[in-house]
């Protein structure tokens, strides 16, 4: 759990320092008591005296006591107990252990017998409690009564836990630390952070301290000190204190004697700064998930577009062969875990075996469906609407049965999670991966097309069936391979989309109406159409969503496309032919 | 296969009968829920835990009505997630099948759709899952958590962790726009200016969600913020992905879903989920003794294969895999609530039964439960934080919540 | 099944089964409904009028599709959409004749009380003005004609103003029924969101739930698919029913003849439009819910693959196919709660390689079985009796 937590934030090449990261951090910031180790008991003097202190200040009924106490602790940086005890504490899994009217903080250990129960540690000093006879003491939570936090003690446990954080060797913990403190605007912290900013080397963190502390500094009395704050934001296009200039801006200009003109222009040019920054970001932004949209509706339309496309079967079933893809993704995932364990290589790897994979088993179920139905359809292709129905309704249903009616967990490598921060600019590394895999799987489609003799076979098919069987090609053979290379591609379309979205028997009636709406308005039978209709689909879509929401966004697409077919009635590219029906 | 064994029950029944022995006698009870389409994700289970509380059930000794034993004999309809569909097998099941009480519907819709047939017929449907209320009807009890048991609460417990932003965000239909209303109205009186509070609705089967992280991500840069979703089952998915991949956490920006249960949570990618809350009547973590029989009995229960319908020996689906959850737990108590009643009136009738129905107390697997006037339950509401495991971690309690449908008799 | 297409009068054979369907349907169901006795086994329950009522709604429905498809070419994948229109239309009025018997005991529809209408529209007491008019009957009764056919006139005005044709055409509607659908799940569409209209009390006073009324309702509906089914007829044996075929056949050719063949197809869009709304008004009473789920792009599908099953082409196929498979629909879901998928997705997949003519061909090709199997060796392949369509799909001239 912890491991994973942590990795939300990793970048692909970090994951394995992180895990030595994980390993050695031991867990401040964990929150309850579920990850006690049995400590060790003799670390340092220092954390001895503090351990104490904060054992006398749990079984004191003072709050004035106790708060003084955590202020204490504050900086004293890590220990482990300390951290644990401080967590719990604060939801209330601290609990006294009275003998002879004397009471003791002991935590719980997570480790459990049969009967809920579980070993007591003293929070004095970590050692385990034990009874007469030596034996340790067990106990389930309701046979002690636990320590009473009220909220405000809450905070203040809250707040020397975010003050470890600062001190945590984790970068990415120590950075959500700092801007967590930052947002307080408590003064107290200031001389933490002070220190702590001389002695940082991790550039983002120094970046964190510098905003955390200037946003402190904007509710300073002393003017210049205000305006260095703002002019200092300003420079820094922190977003994240845009709220608290904003604020502070209404504040000032509510009370300008008070605040006076300098500091209201100061304030008025930051916020311009980092709001122009935000336009610039979300406008890059919104390409960029334009173009991620519009790479997920090419993958997924691409099968499609041979299918459909290049051989005129009305592929209804294309939704559900998308979805035996990514059932194909689960299955291999699984299989990889029982190989190679459920952590580690197995989950690394398994991606990659399954894009194969899934191309392999959709393009055989492909191959069966062609075998079985639709060779006996391509004189009449409106009829395989009717057939390729009721396939796509069997296959949900049989998949249904096998895997069950509730999605499946698919779990991403880690190298697919988190994403590349530029500017500020989020580029998820799975939309990334998306992008990379519609240009391969476009160029691989045209190469196969325009360069292979197979490529060449299919295209004489598709043009003139009947001319090309008397040319010598065996269009059966040719029709077979093409309809499953469709369904292929459609099953890793299913493996990668089920890295981005659910797995479910479902799965394909999302895609459905998307993918023929992409085929049909890029103009059948044309590849290069199909790429510019997903492109023209996903950047409007994801132009139109932060105006209008996603729901009317999505309706004036579809007005957008119902008009476009007025100017194009044959589609973005049609296909030219001297064939009058044609 | 199930109507051949009916069947052959009936034909037994019937030849016992003309023999003049006294064989145990059936209560029919209909199953109404969608086993294909859209919302078969989520009501399977529902059905599967309702033939297993028959079964609980009938070898407990069935019903006791006026001296005899009644054996209960379900009829399972597929209504496919299609709601005439839903009327259509409701009207069959009343007055075809004649069925005395019926178990059954997920989405609103679906209980509109059927609410006209049961008071038309008389007929009683029990409805388990949570739902925006504003409906009262008296041929219909709701076990579901009505808004003011799942949806203030949460919200409740958010404020209390100082939170002062508010992202509300749903799937766009009817469930998600009434409780984000109710709840802008609770959080505006509780002092949450307009400008902290944002809406945003998706469509069905929405996949893509980069959007309204990015925009959530800037609403949350300035710390005190949290998600409320209402986002239904399936969109949960591609959300949460989003979500993680641009760095948000349950540390940062916590959400808190109404609609993910521990039977979702199977779908879902669980490491993304950690710490993030779900607000229920119930838990699978829960510990009393009545849940610790609830979960093994039913577990044991799913691995019989005959009784499923779905033979997990040969899918390779590990019942192990299988979870209980709210509305599992709320479906049957509703079955026990109304053995209860039946055995109080002595009668199957509907108006009878409809009487003893009301301060009917049951001691369920999160604590006692009781069927109040209103036709809703008072019941304990939890919130819990999720845990890896797929199972939540309860970190607050309230006891003794009393249902209430209508939002303008909480809201004041 | 050729041979039905193209001839134009209603033959003798062909009106006596008609006139015997009729008689069964519209009096003698109803009246072993009405006046034999439940413990009767001769007696038709009011769950069988109901479901069967709905049954030829969706008969209307699949006219509807077929009119457009079978006879003119024109695949349309959002004749749902009428459908629903017509039901919502019938559907307002109904709502507006809850009266004070709603949840909240208030003249408004309760998703209006509820959703703060009358904040929204203080001038109307919370009504929103469209609403208004549909108090009336007949006004409604009007809308339920009107507002597909607007719809279908300035739709199909624009695509075939452009001349989009086959599949372009099928994406087209599919694309503004889903538009549709996203619109009306929006609560603030003041059509009452995903819930849609239920919970109707009365129909020109009578208590809607009522058997009697049921029955009434069934026999109006009946009545409809009769006369609908008489007036496509009828239409099709007509010279304007030549050159809808002659369209479907070869749209380039009617075109250098000199017809203008946009304003034939708008005419029998607009039409095909009328025809689902009707079916959908008298839907809604019947099955007591109108949503936007009902125009949902698979609702639309659905009707096309009922015409398919009964046979396209032919008039009495599409009437035959969704009467079988939403009857098989009604059995095995109930029957088979677990397995009907099975049952209709293969059906569907059987009828295609096998029946090509849907169910009602199944005689014309029994016939032609016969006639090779008596002339062996020169027996012809089957060349598919299905008109070609979408041309632009296949690539063969």
């Amino acid at each position: 759990m912890l491991f994973s937590r942590r990795q939300r934030y990793s970048r692909p090449w970090t994951w394995h320092w992180l895990i030595a990261a994980a390993c050695c951090l031991g867990a401040p910031l964990c929150r309850g008591a579920d990850a006690v180790p049995a400590a060790a008991p003799d670390t340092a003097t220092v954390d001895a005296r503090a351990r104490a202190r904060l054992a006398e200040a749990i079984v004191a009924d003072e709050l004035d006591l106790q708060l003084q106490v955590l202020r204490e602790l504050g900086g004293s940086g890590a220990d482990p107990l300390i951290g644990q005890t401080l967590t719990a504490w604060r939801g209330g899994a601290v609990y006294l252990f009275e003998t002879n009217g004397t009471r003791t903080p002991v935590l719980l250990d997570t480790q459990t017998d049969s009967e809920g129960r579980a070993r007591a540690i003293r929070v004095a000093d970590g050692a385990l409690l034990a009874g007469g006879d030596g034996q340790g003491l067990l106990f389930t939570a309701n046979d002690l009564t636990s320590a009473d936090a009220s909220s405000k003690l809450r905070r203040a446990i809250k707040t020397a836990l975010d003050l470890f954080g600062v001190a945590n060797p984790n970068p990415k913990m120590r950075r959500d630390a700092v801007v967590k403190l930052g947002q307080e605007q408590n003064a107290d912290y200031l001389p933490h952070l002070e220190a702590r900013l001389k002695i940082e080397t991790e550039a983002e963190v120094h970046r964190a301290l510098q905003e955390a502390i200037a946003v402190t500094r904007l509710l300073s009395d002393d003017a210049a000190t205000r305006e260095a704050a703002i002019v200092e934001l300003g420079a820094l296009r922190s977003i994240t204190s845009l709220v608290f200039l904003k604020q502070l801006l209404t504040q000032a200009e509510g009370d300008a004697a008070k605040y006076g003109p300098a500091t209201i222009k100061a304030l008025r040019r930051s916020v311009w700064e980092i709001e122009n920054y935000l336009w610039w970001g979300n406008l890059f932004g919104t390409a960029f998930r334009g173009l991620s949209l519009s790479a997920v509706l090419l993958v997924a339309a691409i099968g499609l577009a041979i299918t459909f496309g290049l051989m005129g079967v009305i592929n209804m079933a294309h939704g559900e062969i998308i979805m035996v893809g990514a059932y194909t993704a689960y299955v291999t995932q699984n299989l990889f875990a029982s190989w190679f364990g459920k952590g580690g290589l197995g989950i690394e790897l398994y991606f990659l075996a399954a894009l194969a994979v899934s191309f392999v088993v959709a393009g055989a179920v492909g191959l069966v469906l062609e075998r079985g139905v639709i060779r006996f359809l391509y004189r009449r292709p409106l009829e395989s609407l009717l057939a390729t129905w009721g396939v796509s309704l069997v296959l949900q249903q049989l998949f249904r049965h096998i895997f069950g009616a509730a999605n499946v967990q698919v779990t991403s490598p880690s190298w697919l999670s988190g994403s590349l921060v530029i500017h500020d600019v989020l580029l998820a590394y799975n939309r990334i991966f998306v992008i990379a895999f519609a240009f391969a799987i476009v160029a691989g489609t045209y190469l196969l097309l325009t360069r292979t003799s197979l490529g060449l076979q299919i295209r004489a098919v598709m043009q003139n069936r009947a001319m090309a069987s008397a040319l010598g090609v065996r269009t059966d053979r040719v029709n077979m391979l093409t309809f499953a290379l469709g369904s292929g591609l459609a099953g890793m379309a299913g493996a990668c989309l089920s890295q981005i979205g659910n797995v479910g028997p479902s799965l394909g009636q999302n895609y459905i109406v998307d993918c023929f709406m992409v085929v049909v308005l890029g103009g059948v039978g044309n590849l290069v159409g199909t790429v510019s209709a997903a492109l023209g689909v996903g950047v409007t879509d994801q132009i139109l969503q932060p105006w209008l929401g996603a729901v009317l966004g999505k309706i004036v697409v579809l007005g957008a496309i119902i008009l476009f077919l007025q100017w194009r009635p044959a589609g973005l590219f049609a296909t030219r032919s001297r064939n009058l029906e044609g | 296969m199930k109507n051949l064994r009916l069947k052959f029950l009936i034909l037994l029944a019937a030849v016992g009968l003309s023999a003049g022995a006294r064989a145990a006698e059936t209560v029919k009870v209909g199953v109404l829920h969608s086993l294909s389409g859209t919302m078969a994700i989520s009501e399977t289970s529902l059905k599967d835990v309702l033939l297993f509380t028959f079964d609980e059930v009938n070898k407990a000794g069935g019903i006791q009505v006026g001296g005899s034993k009644y054996m209960i004999e379900p009829v399972v309809v597929d209504p496919a997630s299609n709601w005439p569909l839903f009327a259509e097998k409701a009207r069959q099941l009343l007055e075809k099948d004649k069925v005395s009480v019926v178990f059954g519907c997920w989405t609103s819709v679906s209980r509109k759709s059927v609410l006209p047939v049961f008071e038309q017929l008389n007929g009683l449907l029990f409805y388990p899952v949570q739902y925006e209320g504003e409906e009262l009807s008296k041929n219909i009890f709701y076990t579901a958590e009505a808004v003011n048991q799942q949806a203030v609460p949460a919200v409740d417990y958010m404020l209390a962790e100082g939170k002062k932003k508010f992202y509300l965000l749903g799937s766009d239909y009817v469930y998600p726009r009434t409780t984000n209303k109710i709840l802008k109205q609770y959080l505006r009186s509780k002092g949450i200016p307009e400008s902290d509070l944002v809406e945003i609705y998706t469509p069905f089967g929405h996949t893509d969600y980069q959007t309204i992280v990015a925009a959530i991500k800037q609403f949350s840069a300035g710390g005190k913020a949290c998600v409320i979703s209402t986002l239904n089952g399936d969109t949960n998915v591609p959300f949460f992905k989003e979500f993680a991949n641009a760095g948000l956490t349950s540390e940062n920006c916590p959400v808190v879903s109404f609609s993910i249960s521990e039977d979702e949570f199977r779908g879902l990618p669980a490491k993304d989920l950690v710490g993030h809350l779900g607000c229920w009547t119930y838990f699978m973590s829960i510990k009393t003794p009545e849940n610790a029989k609830f979960v093994g009995d039913f577990m044991g229960w799913l691995k019989d294969p005959k009784v499923t319908g779905v033979d997990y020996k040969v899918s390779g689906v590990d019942p192990k895999g299988r979870v209980t959850c709210s509305p599992m737990n709320l479906s049957r108590m509703g079955v026990y609530l109304w053995k209860q009643a039946v055995e109080k009136a002595g009668s199957f009738e509907v108006d009878k039964v409809r009487t003893a129905l009301i301060g009917q107390k049951f001691k369920g697997p999160a604590g006692e439960v009781t069927m109040q006037e209103n036709h809703h339950l008072v019941n304990n509401v939890f919130i819990g934080e999720t845990l890896a495991s797929g199972q939540f971690k309860i970190i607050k309690s309230f006891t003794g919540v009393a249902g209430e449908p209508f939002s303008s008799k909480f809201l004041k | 099944m050729t041979e039905m297409i193209s001839s134009p009068a209603i033959s003798r054979r062909e009106a006596l089964v008609i006139a015997l369907l009729a008689l069964i349907g519209l009096v003698v169901l109803p009246c072993l409904n009405a006046f034999v006795p439940s413990t009767s086994p001769l007696h038709v329950s009011n769950f069988a009028i109901t479901v069967y009522g709905k049954y030829l709604c969706y008969a209307v429905l699949a006219i509807g599709v077929n009119l457009l498809w079978g006879y003119t070419g024109l695949l349309s994948l959002g004749q749902a959409l009428f459908f629903s229109l017509g039901g919502y239309a019938l559907g307002m009025h109904l709502m507006l004749k809850i009266g004070k018997l709603g949840q909240y005991q208030s003249d408004l529809p309760d998703f209006m009380v509820f959703l703060e209408f009358p904040k929204r529209f203080p001038e109307t007491g919370g009504l929103p003005p469209h609403w208004i008019p549909f108090h009336s009957f007949w006004f409604s009764a009007a809308a339920v004609i009107w507002v597909p056919a607007l719809l279908a006139l300035v739709f199909g005005w624009l695509a075939f103003r452009s001349r989009i044709k086959g599949v372009y055409f099928s994406i087209l509607s599919q694309a503004l029924t889903y538009a549709a659908t996203l619109l009306f799940f929006r609560n603030d569409f003041t059509f009452g969101g995903n819930n849609g209209l239920t919970d109707f009390k009365f129909i020109l006073g009578a208590d809607i739930n009522a058997p009697s009324t049921k029955r009434w309702l069934y026999i109006a509906s009946g009545v409809l698919l009769l006369a609908v089914y008489l007036g496509c007829r009828w239409l099709t044996s007509t010279k304007f029913g030549l050159i809808q075929r002659a369209i479907r056949d070869s749209e380039n050719r009617v075109l250098f003849s000199g017809y203008a063949t946009g304003r034939f197809k708008l005419f029998v869009f607009v039409v095909s439009a009328v025809i689902c709304g009707l079916g959908g008004a008298l839907y809604v009473p019947q099955v007591g819910i109108i949503n936007p789920s009902e125009m949902a792009p698979d609702k639309s599908l659905e009707a096309v693959v009922w015409c398919a099953v009964g046979g396209r082409g032919s008039m009495l196929g599409p009437v035959v196919g969704a009467i079988a498979v939403n009857a098989m629909k009604s059995y095995a879901t109930h029957a088979f709660p677990e397995q009907w998928l099975y049952l209709l997705g293969g059906m569907f997949i059987l009828v295609t390689l096998f029946m090509p003519g849907g169910i009602v061909g199944v005689p014309a090709q029994w016939r032609a079985a016969r006639a090779r199997w008596t002339r062996k060796g020169e027996a012809a392949g089957d060349k598919g009796t299905a008109p070609a369509v979408l041309e632009s799909a296949t690539k063969e001239p």
